[in-house]
Parts: C-alpha cells; sequence; structure tokens
C-alpha cells in the first residue's frame, strides 16, 4: 500500500502511524491491511478503573443509609466525582496505547455522538464502555443499549419521565441529535415517544428497570404507526426510516473521511448502513473504498485536541508526573473529554480554531516536550468562589512535569533523513513557503526537528 | 545550552530568507464602517442573587422566604418606595445619582434552564432555551461587522463562547504582552514571515494560516496600541479590578475594538451567602467606580456602554445552609453616560407570582437588551446578529 494512503487510513481510523509500523505493513495489499485493522478492533477491552472503594454506594438507599454517616456518604460521593478525572487520563491514556485503534477511534467518535455526562463515576465508566462494546456493532442495538443507561437518563431527565407527568427532554434528543436531525419529526412526534419512555429507570448497580406503574401501556401514535408501543418499539421504528441511516452516515462522512460532504458518497453509504444497521461493514466499506483514498479527502481535516494530544504522544511516548496538567491542556484547547459543552457535543473542525486556541495548539508540542513556559490560565470554574475561580493566576510561570521517552523516539527516528520524518509527521500538502522554510532550516537533529515540524499549521490536520 | 532555548539558536541561526509579506495587507484592513461607540459586557459568573442586590425592602414574601439572609430594612440603601440598593453598592448609588445606570428588572427567557453551562450558552448564544448554537452573539457582530479579531476582546487567556463565529472570532487576553510575546516566539514568526502570498482558500490549511496571521496582527496591534495609554486612576487590588484597569487602558488608548466581555466569578452563594455576595458587589461596585472614573478622565465615557449580567438569579426562598439556589429571571444593569430610562426601566419582581420552582418569571426577554444595544448603540442590524427580530427597549 502506498505509504500516504497507508498514513490517511491509520490518521483516520486511529490517530496516527509511527515508522516502525509503517515498514511492517508497506508491502502488504489494502485488503489485508484493513482486514488486520477490524480483526485488532475485535481484541478491544473495557476500561475499568478500580472502583472497590464505592462498593458500599451500589447498595440500595435504606441499607446505606443505615451503615452509613451521613458525611461519609458525601465524602465517598465526593471521591466518585474525583474519580471522573482519572477515567478522563486513563481513557486518554488507552487511546495513545491501545492496539485495538479502530475501536477506540470509534469509541471516541460515538461520545461525540451520543453525547452525556454524568459525575458518578461507576455509571459513566459503564457508560463509556457501552459506547466501547457497540463502537462498531448494530446500530439498533447500540441505541438501545444508550436509552438504558443510567448516564443517559439522569443526563436527559428520563429518570424524571413518568406517566403522570411527562418529560420530553429524551425523545427530543433521541430525534433530533442521536438519529434523525431537525424537520424529520413533528412536536406531537415528540409527546407520543417520549409516552413510550416513561417509567424507563435503572438500580443503584446501573442496571435498567422498568417502573411499571409509572409507564404508560397506552396508545400511541408515532411517525404514521399507532400501537402500544414501548421505548424500543420507538426505536425501531426510528430506525425505519431512511433518514435515520443517512443522518448518521452524514455524521461518520464528516469525521472519517472529509468535513465536507459529497452527496454521492453519503448516498452510497445510507443504502448499505439502511440494510441492516451494521456499523462495522458500514466502517469496512470506507476504508476498502477507492475514493476514501482521493487526494481531496487527505490532510483535511482539522485535528480535534485530543486527536492532536494522542498524535504527537504516538511520536514520542510521554508520561505525565502531575495528571491534572493533562486537564489544564484539554482545557485552553476546548475539549475535556467526560466533558462536552451540551447535549449536542462538540461542532469540531473549524470551531476547534480560534487566535488563542491556535497559538497554544501550535505550542502544544514545545509545552509538552521541550519544557516551554506556560503562561496562560485556564477559565475558573461557576461553582468557585471569587479567590478560587482567579487562583490560577497566582503561578506565573510553569511548565509541564512530564518525562518524554525520547530515547523510544531516537531509536524508531533518530537516524531518518529529514525528509523521510516530514513526510512520516505530515500527511497533506505543506504550503510551499513553510516547505521553503523547513527545507532552509539547519537541523542540529532529529529531536529538534521533530518539534519545529510539529509546530507548523500543517501539523494541525489529518 | 538550555533545551527551551533550541528553538531560538536554530532558527536564527541560519538566516532567512525576507519575502515582503502580505501580512500588512491585514493590518491595514481598517474598520471603517465600525461605529466607535464601545460596549463593555460584564457577566457575574455562578449567578448572582438579584433579589438582595436590588432589595425589595417593603416586601413581606421577601423577609418571609429569607429569614437568614434577608437585608433588614435600615441597612438598605432605599432609592424608591419598595426598591434600594444592597449597602455595599454605595459607588453604584453614586452612579444611579448621576443618571448613569439604568436597572431592568426580571430579564430571562422562556422555559428557564438552571444548570451554570446551559444557561451561559443561552445567553451567551442569544438562542432559545431548547436550541444549540455554535456561535456567540458577539462572536456574530464580529464576524458580520468587524471582521478582525481584536474587534472583540475577551479579557481571559481563553475564548468563551460569547466571542465566537463561525470563521472569525473574537481574541482572548488578560496580559497583552503575554499574547504578543506568545506569538513572536522565533519560530512561529518565521513560519509568519515565509508567507508570501494570502491564504484566503475555503480549505482548512489556509483557514488555519489565515486565523494565525490575524491572531498575529491582532496581538502587535493591541500590544503597540495599548501600550500608549497606562491608567493612572488606583483601581481596587483583585483580579477583576485588573480586569477592568486593562480594559480602561484599551479603551483609553484608542484601540480600536468595539466589544469587550470581562466574567467576574464567585457568584455561586449556595451557603452563608450574606457575607460573601457582600464582599462580592462591593468589590464589583468599586471597581466599576474607578473605571468609570477612568473613562470620564479620558472624555472616553461618552461613547461606553457597561451591560452587567448573571446566568441567572437565585431561588426567592432561600436554603438552609443560609444560601440561596439556581432560579431565573434577574436584574441587568447598564452603565453610561447618555441613559435614556434613568433609575429603574420597568416594575420590581413580583414575588406573588412565581414559576413552579418559586423562581422569579421573565418579563423582558433579555435579547430585548442585546437588539437595543446592537440597533441603538452600535448601529447595525439586530435582525442579522440575532437571526430574529426583538422588541427594542428605550435604555439608550
Amino acid at each position: 500500500m502506498e505509504q500516504k494512503h497507508l498514513q490517511h487510513l491509520y490518521l483516520r481510523a486511529g490517530f496516527g502511524i509511527g515508522y516502525n509500523k509503517l515498514q511492517e505493513l508497506q508491502s502488504k495489499s489494502k485488503t489485508t491491511i484493513v482486514s488486520k485493522l477490524f480483526l485488532d478492533a475485535e481484541k478491544y477491552e473495557e476500561l475499568q478503573l478500580d472502583l472497590s472503594e464505592f462498593k458500599e454506594l451500589l447498595q440500595p438507599k435504606k441499607l446505606m443509609k443505615l451503615k452509613m454517616m451521613d458525611g461519609e456518604f458525601r465524602a465517598l460521593n465526593k471521591k466518585s466525582r474525583q474519580k471522573v478525572k482519572e477515567l478522563n487520563y486513563a481513557w486518554i491514556d488507552r487511546m495513545v496505547n491501545s492496539s485495538s485503534i479502530l475501536n477506540e477511534k470509534m469509541t471516541l467518535f460515538w461520545a461525540n455522538v451520543f453525547v452525556c455526562r454524568d459525575n458518578t463515576i461507576w455509571h459513566i465508566q459503564r457508560y463509556n464502555n457501552t459506547l466501547r462494546t457497540n463502537a462498531l456493532g448494530n446500530f439498533k442495538d447500540f441505541v438501545k443499549a444508550i436509552a438504558k443507561e443510567p448516564s443517559m437518563s439522569k443526563y436527559l431527565n428520563n429518570r424524571q419521565n413518568v406517566k403522570q407527568s411527562p418529560n420530553e427532554n429524551f425523545a427530543r434528543e433521541l430525534m433530533e441529535l442521536f438519529t434523525l436531525g431537525v424537520g424529520h419529526y413533528t412536536e406531537q412526534d415528540i409527546k407520543e415517544s417520549a409516552r413510550a419512555f416513561t417509567g424507563w429507570s435503572f438500580k443503584r448497580n446501573g442496571d435498567f428497570f422498568l417502573r411499571a406503574k409509572k409507564h404508560d401501556y397506552g396508545e400511541k401514535t408515532f411517525l404514521g404507526k399507532t400501537g402500544n408501543f414501548n421505548g424500543d418499539d420507538i426505536i425501531d421504528i426510528i430506525l425505519e426510516q431512511k433518514q435515520c441511516a443517512k443522518f448518521i452516515c452524514g455524521k461518520i462522512y464528516r469525521y472519517f473521511v472529509n468535513p465536507k460532504i459529497n452527496d454521492a458518497h453519503v448516498e452510497e453509504l445510507t443504502q448499505l448502513f439502511y440494510k441492516d444497521y451494521n456499523i462495522k461493514k458500514l466502517m469496512h466499506h470506507i476504508f476498502s473504498s477507492d475514493w476514501f483514498y482521493d487526494d481531496e479527502n487527505i490532510g483535511v481535516k482539522i485535528k480535534s485536541p485530543i486527536e492532536l494530544l494522542v498524535s504527537i504522544q504516538n511520536i514520542v511516548p510521554v508520561q505525565f508526573k502531575k495528571k491534572k496538567q493533562l486537564l489544564y491542556l484539554q482545557k485552553m484547547m476546548g475539549q475535556v473529554l467526560l466533558n462536552p459543552p451540551n447535549v449536542s457535543g462538540w461542532k469540531g473542525d473549524k470551531s476547534w480554531i480560534d487566535s488563542n486556541t491556535l497559538m497554544f495548539r501550535m505550542k502544544l508540542p514545545s509545552i509538552l516536550l521541550n519544557d516551554a513556559v506556560i503562561n496562560l490560565d485556564e477559565k475558573g470554574t461557576f461553582e468557585a468562589s471569587f479567590e478560587a475561580y482567579y487562583s490560577k493566576e497566582k503561578n506565573k510561570r510553569r511548565f509541564l512535569k512530564v518525562t518524554k521517552s525520547w530515547d523510544v523516539f531516537n531509536n524508531e527516528y533518530g537516524s531518518l533523513s529529514a525528509e523521510t520524518l516530514k513526510k512520516i509527521l505530515i500527511v497533506g500538502n505543506i504550503d510551499k513557503d513553510t516547505e521553503a522554510l523547513l527545507n532552509n532550516l539547519k537541523i542540529e537533529n532529529n529531536k529538534d526537528f521533530c518539534v519545529q515540524i510539529m509546530s507548523i499549521p500543517e501539523y494541525q490536520l489529518c | 545550552m538550555e533545551r527551551r532555548d533550541f528553538l531560538k539558536q536554530s532558527t536564527l541561526a541560519s538566516s532567512l530568507f525576507f519575502v515582503p509579506n502580505f501580512i500588512k495587507a491585514f493590518e491595514n484592513m481598517a474598520l471603517t464602517s465600525l461605529s466607535h461607540k464601545k460596549i463593555v459586557i460584564v457577566q457575574l459568573s455562578g449567578g448572582n442573587d438579584g433579589l438582595n442586590t436590588i432589595v425589595p425592602f417593603n416586601n413581606d414574601i421577601y423577609y418571609k422566604n429569607r429569614p437568614g439572609i434577608a437585608i433588614s430594612k435600615n441597612s438598605i440603601i432605599k432609592i424608591t418606595d419598595e426598591l434600594g440598593f444592597n449597602e455595599n453598592l454605595k459607588p453604584l448609588k453614586n452612579l444611579y445619582d448621576k443618571g448613569y445606570l439604568s436597572i431592568i428588572n426580571n430579564v430571562g427567557y422562556p422555559n428557564p434552564n438552571r444548570s451554570h453551562f446551559r444557561s451561559t450558552d443561552i445567553w451567551h448564544t442569544a438562542s432559545d432555551s431548547n436550541e444549540y448554537l455554535s456561535t456567540g452573539w458577539v462572536g456574530r457582530y464580529i464576524e458580520t461587522y468587524g471582521k478582525l479579531p481584536y474587534t472583540g476582546i475577551e479579557l481571559d487567556d481563553s475564548l468563551s463562547l460569547i466571542m465566537k463565529g463561525e470563521t472569525i472570532n473574537g481574541i482572548a487576553t488578560k496580559n497583552p504582552k503575554i499574547l504578543f510575546n506568545n506569538m513572536q516566539t522565533p519560530y512561529f514568526k518565521k513560519v509568519l514571515k515565509s508567507q508570501s502570498e494570502a491564504h484566503l482558500s475555503e480549505h482548512n490549511l489556509g483557514y488555519l494560516y489565515k486565523t494565525m496571521i490575524e491572531a498575529e496582527s491582532s496581538a502587535k496591534y493591541i500590544y503597540e496600541t495599548s501600550k500608549t495609554y497606562k491608567s493612572k486612576l488606583e483601581y481596587p487590588n483583585n483580579p477583576f479590578g485588573k480586569q477592568l484597569k486593562t480594559t480602561a487602558e484599551f479603551i483609553n488608548s484608542n484601540l480600536d475594538s468595539s466589544v469587550y466581555y470581562v466574567s467576574m466569578g464567585g457568584f455561586d452563594t449556595h451557603a452563608n451567602q450574606e457575607n460573601r455576595q457582600k464582599k462580592l458587589l462591593d468589590i464589583y461596585s468599586k471597581s466599576i467606580d474607578v473605571f468609570v472614573k477612568d473613562l470620564e478622565q479620558n472624555d472616553t465615557f461618552k461613547d461606553t456602554l457597561i451591560l452587567t449580567f448573571s446566568e441567572f438569579g437565585r431561588r426567592v426562598k432561600q436554603n438552609a445552609a443560609n444560601g440561596t439556589d439556581h432560579g431565573a429571571a434577574n436584574n441587568v444593569f447598564l452603565i453610561g453616560k447618555n441613559i435614556k430610562t434613568k433609575g429603574f426601566y420597568n416594575k420590581a419582581p413580583d414575588l406573588s407570582n412565581l414559576d413552579n420552582n418559586g423562581d422569579i418569571k421573565y418579563t423582558v426577554d433579555f435579547r430585548s437588551v442585546y437588539a437595543t444595544i446592537l440597533d441603538n448603540w452600535l448601529s447595525v442590524s439586530s435582525k442579522t446578529i440575532l437571526n430574529k427580530t426583538f422588541k427594542t427597549l428605550d435604555f439608550i
């Protein structure tokens, strides 16, 4: 497979490809390489933090209150919220180190389709793994699983959705953001479908259960069909709409192929996906198609902050000594995993970029790999006191505390020619003036040159 | 050699070609059509308790609902028969006496959201409560009328949604020197300097270069212009005072920016509210007072309007921790030299007619405030920016 195409595939199906792997795969055919990506994806592992200290909180509330003092209960809940940050770090580590990269990339993608936020660690970890398990599975099973997740139930108020007083939030977003898109259903459809999800609830350990007394068993008319539908029936009916396949294929196309839609390609994908909603087949079709490798699709996507962070670490492994600083980087670039701005998620593409984020992103390689000074503060939080809101300002000159594995880098890249290194780091075209600049640089070693290449605008693209 | 010096060494060592750059072209792109009016937007972040700010001191419902935290009649700076200022707002009372202040009560929107994040988004984007927009109302103004990032400046190190457009955004800085220096690292500068042609293509690479060039020229312009004026007044020694001082330096150095956004934190008073809020109101009003004086002394106050809002007000009934929880409609302050409706713009909140959560109902849509500022102050089309027509008000 041509090097450029192989790089393109790995940037989109994963987070980039290193020199050794390129050497290993280059002689193989596209069919073999794509099949291997899917084989590796099947061997994914769930992301599991040690949550044994929260065992007590999983019992029914009555039992728990007897055993635990109120203060103890609150402290444990607070700890749970802290633990969500650890899940953030672990997730990023996973993307850097996983050998099931396609499955991880799909998980990251779905997290911005089925957008959700929750402070309860054992619920949100479970949610995150539901994304992982279904990432390349059947879309129908996926939607039904998501609808029963405690984190989603809380996030979109489905827990408050009861027969006596239906809450439409989940039903609305299910159609607007998760399956059909605005304009493909009526307000009446929302009302009727909300009734079908009434009484859907969960136990403290996260398992789904139906509160029968709160469920509306009556007749509903939804998208032209009438019956005593429950939530699963509603999802079935939604997926019968071809619009659903089209909507999801559009999202997939913009994320994995090109931020600009090609109608013919999306139509081709829609036809295929609509047959059985098999995500794996859909992705296999994309990565096997000729048009995926067209020049117009290569190097034209703006990396998300997470993709940028992970792609750098793929070339030079780093260890954060202060994990909080990983959170700082995400905040400054505008994407904190597990903390989406709202249910519509991150808009992506050009909206990642403004004067401040671009400057920060281009400085990131120096900050991360070269001990450049950090002189910018993250924003305070809404809940903070006046002092805490501005507290970050006290420490003016800071560095990231990270260990960089330059030895690993040097083993793989140390002796490569400048031209080879450049081609590995930048997949798309380089602006001709910047190219001239690079060609005229006095290169002392590949380590320095690597940081410099990562600092040109072209490195922001994948 | 220090590792962090290497970029300097390795890039400056090779004497590079100097291509006549086109960066100048951007720098000279003057904001010809913009009015010289300024708007300074202050968000009291966390949700200021409007009822203990502007106090309905003759209202029994107020005192009944807040046995632990109501402001006593004696300490209030009385203005009308029913409303008075919190005692820590003396400087604001002075502005009121001069006719510089208009207070709009009960500002909000239909189906209020009580999450800080979501409600801030709604105020920032000027959306309906069930609508998700990815651009801010100021961002759209910058994009439509300003064209360059420095049209709108946020006094912080990263940009909030309010300042974001589709492809043109405002710029954030609380220290123009740091912003400038960050753009002047030798390597960054080198990449910029080597650009010989404008990248105006729609493709993402062109967009990145364009943003980079505009960021650099905005940072340079802000730094070099603003350093010509240093404020001579003494601001309260706290971060909010500093934000306003920097804003005054921007305005008084005749920086060609028309919108400034400042967020002041700390207003989420769920517990032990009384002293916390008093301190905050003290910081707010003293800083605003010096800010207005600074502008007056430089004859820029006549062209500056200051809008103060919170993402929501707080619940009428206090909670068990002598604090208040997230509420809905709230008061908004407008400060300027030529305020039309001075003092109270409209009626005090009706505490006998609350919503289902026990929160104040809105009577003025916040987008009417924006529309008024856009149409009557910045002299642009509010419909273009807000995508809808909102009734304008009569404060300016």
